[in-house]
């Protein structure tokens, strides 16, 4: 290994000598570089760690999936013995199910708080508006994640999850009644529903989240971390004359073109290592351990084995679907059901996604901007106050 | 004296108007509009404390210091109210129920009690030391943020109470059971979001009066001394004799403010109420099916397209504001204010048209649609309604939200100007006030009268009181 390699890695001896092999080849030492010395925002770092954290809750759920995996059986007659020995017969199985359950309800809270954070600070603004594009269509995916899931296990509150969530889609005209035979592989559920429902949770949306979570850190690569407005303040007499001189001292990848100059450049940085990353691991380090918490104190239950023909069983939804199911009771006959889930959550899902090309204005303070910020506060509340008053229904069933 | 208790003689209670009828009413209607006042202008004003504390606006610190003002004095009137209350209507008129309630809401209502007496020292000792705790804005602030807990908890514990007597799980006194009976949280939201709206209404009512009076006396000091001026040297003098006009602007300038920021709570708030109000609705209809059928298809259902009549009127009426007051400031391109407008008449007409039906309760029981299918009936839970009443509700929803947006948009980049408002604007104001004032009324009303002729809905009547009429023969 040469002095310059030794100098470089910091590392002496044979470990030296390996490292440096590698790193002649893979340029893992400019690759960490990049990585951890990138300039970012000083002010508003904490709010930022709910991205590295929902990345985090992600790899969880990959990793207690794949030891799910391990024992679980996708089929009609052996799902739920499978988890029922999963559960009571197997020494952790117990625990890694609770982990990937309250994983899950994590992962919900905290990309949904991410996703507020982006929207207060106006982070999707040029040159961001694909990475708020790719951020909703990864949520979506990971509500999909979570309700495939909750079909998997088979117990009663699976399969007539599985019962309901498929008949959905026959609410659309023409198309529906097919897709719904689609799923379902007939008309009713069966054998072939829990195959494709299990297929569509550990491939198909995990394989597209996945390349979504590739692009996503590509452009947050590319444009650098926004941070908040606080951080594009201007301090001197010149503020035009600050501005350009901060443009100029910023290292790449900051863009300087085709967007508002003052936005171009943050006033003071820090190195994403070890400021930025320090919080990043605090706060995932925090959220792993409530998570193991609630895993060995509370479990996932495992309901009764399916029973088709119960006349008694009530399927309720999970708690991230309840101001979907109250919206469902705001809708007074069953042809408006259609325009209920289609139209009016297709409409807000759609307006969702393409906020940025949306709200066009310059501004990126909350209070310049009160015609996104007044709708958006506003449907938040109510996606609060609907969940609340779905517990209500739930409990007096 | 055990031998004169003894010969006491019970008999119900008179059910004549007068006594359980209007008389109530009158003292109920009085305390649910004072005690919402009192958690709504507590809501207000930490907010208003809050952002004085972030960004150096005085107008904020000074109406968070009006509306503690305004607390106070209504908060002595109101706890008078409520001790009348429980004495003449609980204790002497309904005791037999309060008796009973006392026992199943035991925990409830001694915390309520406890937040009752919180809310009382918290709020004389921010009224009394509020220039004194100037000195310490966040002291004051988090004073004010624990003086609205404790007036939400003591909302929330009495909400436990009130919808209990409407929906009681069929008599459940299971501590969960009450907290969580089928319209527990809907009410809890319902007053949260609708008390703010009040206090908002309230405060645009007495902007809108404070304006018009302060306006009214300048016109009749000047009036004589202008027309007895000979001259427009004289005239102008006289005009600016007295109150300097620049603190007389000021003070109009900050009406038009207040009034303008009441307007927006009480409009933004209402919007949440369209769904939240359908919610408690349902609930209702799920679990108290004779009570809502008296409210929706009953005797009671005129009155209830009444209360969806004001319910438009408030966004109508909002919206009007809005439009009219960013006329005032000279803006320009007002079309989508007049769209919503229009659009906010034409889905509250839609709203308030009558359904009739043929059928009484006796049919609908007889054919098992008086109660869900959870609990052996048919009653779909997603419920018949009539669809082109669901579009006007979110019509009023949508175009009420887009007029509130516009204005502040408009409001935001400076376009209104504060202080260019006029005399027609505030009797706007006036007319939303007591819009807001009414609704809550003619909402009481339903809710009692739907739960006739019981106290607690299914177990206890009016009938079941028993009162004291003198010693015995």
């Amino acid at each position: 290994m040469s002095t310059v390699d030794s100098e470089r890695t910091g590392l002496r001896g044979r470990a030296g000598e390996v490292y440096g092999w590698i790193d002649e080849r893979a340029g893992t030492t400019e690759l960490l570089h990049k990585g951890l010395y990138e300039a970012v925002p000083r002010k508003g770092g904490w709010a930022y760690t709910l991205g590295s954290a929902t990345l985090v809750l992600i790899l969880l759920q990959l990793f207690t999936g794949i030891f799910l995996l391990l024992e679980y059986v996708p089929s009609f007659q052996q799902a739920w013995i499978s988890l029922d020995f999963l559960q009571h017969s197997d020494r952790f199985g117990a625990a890694v199910r609770g982990m990937h359950l309250w994983g899950a309800y994590t992962l919900i809270l905290i990309i949904g708080l991410h996703m507020m954070r982006t929207f207060l600070s106006a982070s999707y603004k040029r040159p961001r508006e694909l990475n708020w594009v790719s951020g909703a269509l990864l949520f979506f995916l990971v509500l999909g994640l979570a309700v495939t899931g909750a079909m998997l296990p088979m117990d009663n509150a699976g399969y007539w999850t599985l019962v309901v969530v498929t008949n959905i889609p026959h609410y659309i005209p023409f198309i529906g009644t097919g897709i719904r035979t689609l799923w379902r592989g007939g008309d009713f559920v069966g054998p072939i529903a829990l195959t494709r429902t299990f297929a569509i949770h550990i491939w198909v949306l995990p394989f597209l989240m996945f390349a979504l979570i590739g692009g996503h850190l590509a452009l947050l690569r590319r444009h650098g971390e926004f941070g908040a407005w606080v951080n594009y303040s201007t301090s001197s007499d010149d503020p035009e004359r600050e501005i350009t001189g901060r443009i100029r001292a910023a290292e790449p990848p900051y863009p300087t073109k085709r967007i508002e100059r003052r936005y171009a450049a943050p006033r003071e940085t820090v190195n994403f290592f070890p400021f930025q990353l320090g919080k990043d691991v605090m706060v995932s380090i925090v959220l792993v351990a409530v998570i193991f918490v609630m895993a060995f104190l509370f479990g996932a239950p495992l309901d009764e084995r399916a029973d088709p023909s119960t006349l008694t069983y009530t399927p309720t939804p999970e708690w991230f679907y309840l101001p979907l199911d109250q919206l469902l009771v705001f809708i007074p006959t069953t042809w408006l059901i259609g325009f209920g889930i289609f139209v009016l959550m297709g409409a807000a899902a759609t307006l969702f996604t393409i906020l940025p090309f949306i709200d066009r204005s310059t501004h990126r303070r909350p209070l310049e901007r009160p015609e996104v910020l007044l709708p958006g506060l506003f449907f938040a509340a109510m996606i609060v106050m609907l969940a609340v008053l779905g517990i209500t229904r739930l409990y007096n069933l | 004296m055990i031998r004169a208790l003894a010969d006491l003689h019970l008999v119900p209670v008179p059910g004549d108007l007068v006594t359980n009828g209007l008389a109530v009413a009158v003292v109920a209607l009085l305390h649910v509009q004072v005690a919402a006042y009192l958690q709504g202008a507590a809501a207000l004003s930490t907010i208003s404390q809050g952002i004085a504390l972030m960004r150096p606006d005085p107008r904020h610190e000074r109406f968070a210091h009006g509306l503690v003002t305004s607390m106070a004095y209504v908060f002595g009137f109101g706890a008078a109210l409520a001790i009348f209350w429980v004495i003449w209507i609980l204790t002497v008129l309904w005791g037999h129920a309060w008796v009973d309630l006392s026992i199943v809401t035991f925990w409830p209502l001694v915390f309520e009690a406890g937040a009752f007496l919180s809310e009382i020292v918290l709020l004389y000792a921010i009224y009394a030391g509020w220039d004194r705790l100037s000195a310490y804005p966040r002291a004051r602030f988090g004073m004010l943020v624990l003086l609205t807990v404790a007036m939400w908890l003591q909302m929330d514990f009495i909400d436990v109470v009130a919808s209990y007597m409407l929906t009681p799980n069929h008599g459940d006194t299971n501590q969960l059971a009450q907290v969580l009976n089928p319209t527990s949280l809907p009410l809890q939201l319902h007053r949260t979001v609708g008390n703010i709206a009040w206090a908002g209404a309230a405060i645009a009512f007495y902007a809108g009066f404070s304006y018009l009076r302060a306006t009214r006396r300048q016109r009749r000091r000047r009036e004589p001394e202008l027309a007895g001026a000979r001259s427009v040297g004289a005239m102008a003098a006289t005009e600016f004799a007295g109150t300097p006009p620049s603190d007389a602007a000021a003070r109009r300038g900050y009406l038009d403010w207040v009034g303008q920021w009441g307007v927006l709570w009480a409009v933004m708030m209402s919007l949440f109420q369209i769904w939240i109000g359908y919610s408690y609705a349902k609930e209702i209809q799920l679990h108290t099916y004779s009570a809502w059928f008296r409210m929706m298809r009953g005797i009671l259902s005129n009155v209830f397209l009444a209360q969806i009549f004001l319910l438009g009127l408030i966004f109508v009426l909002g919206s009007l504001y809005f439009w009219q007051r960013m006329r005032a400031s000279g803006v320009s391109r007002l079309w989508v204010q007049r769209l919503c407008f229009v659009g906010l008449v034409l889905a509250t007409l839609l709203a308030v048209q009558p359904a009739w039906f043929a059928v009484d309760e006796a049919d609908v029981i007889a054919a098992h649609l008086d109660r869900p299918w959870w609990d052996g009936g048919l009653l779909n839970p997603i419920g018949d309604f009539i669809p082109w009443k669901v579009f006007a509700l979110i019509a009023l929803m949508v175009l009420g939200l887009t007029s509130a947006t516009s204005y502040v948009r408009a409001y935001s980049e400076g376009r209104v100007r504060i202080g260019e408002t006029t005399r027609r604007l505030q009797v706007v104001l006036l007319a939303l006030g007591m819009t807001v004032s009414v609704m809550m009324m003619v909402m009481g009303v339903i809710r009692e009268n739907g739960r006739q002729p019981y106290l607690i809905h299914g177990e206890l009547t009016i009938q079941h009181q028993q009162v004291v009429t003198g010693p015995g023969p």
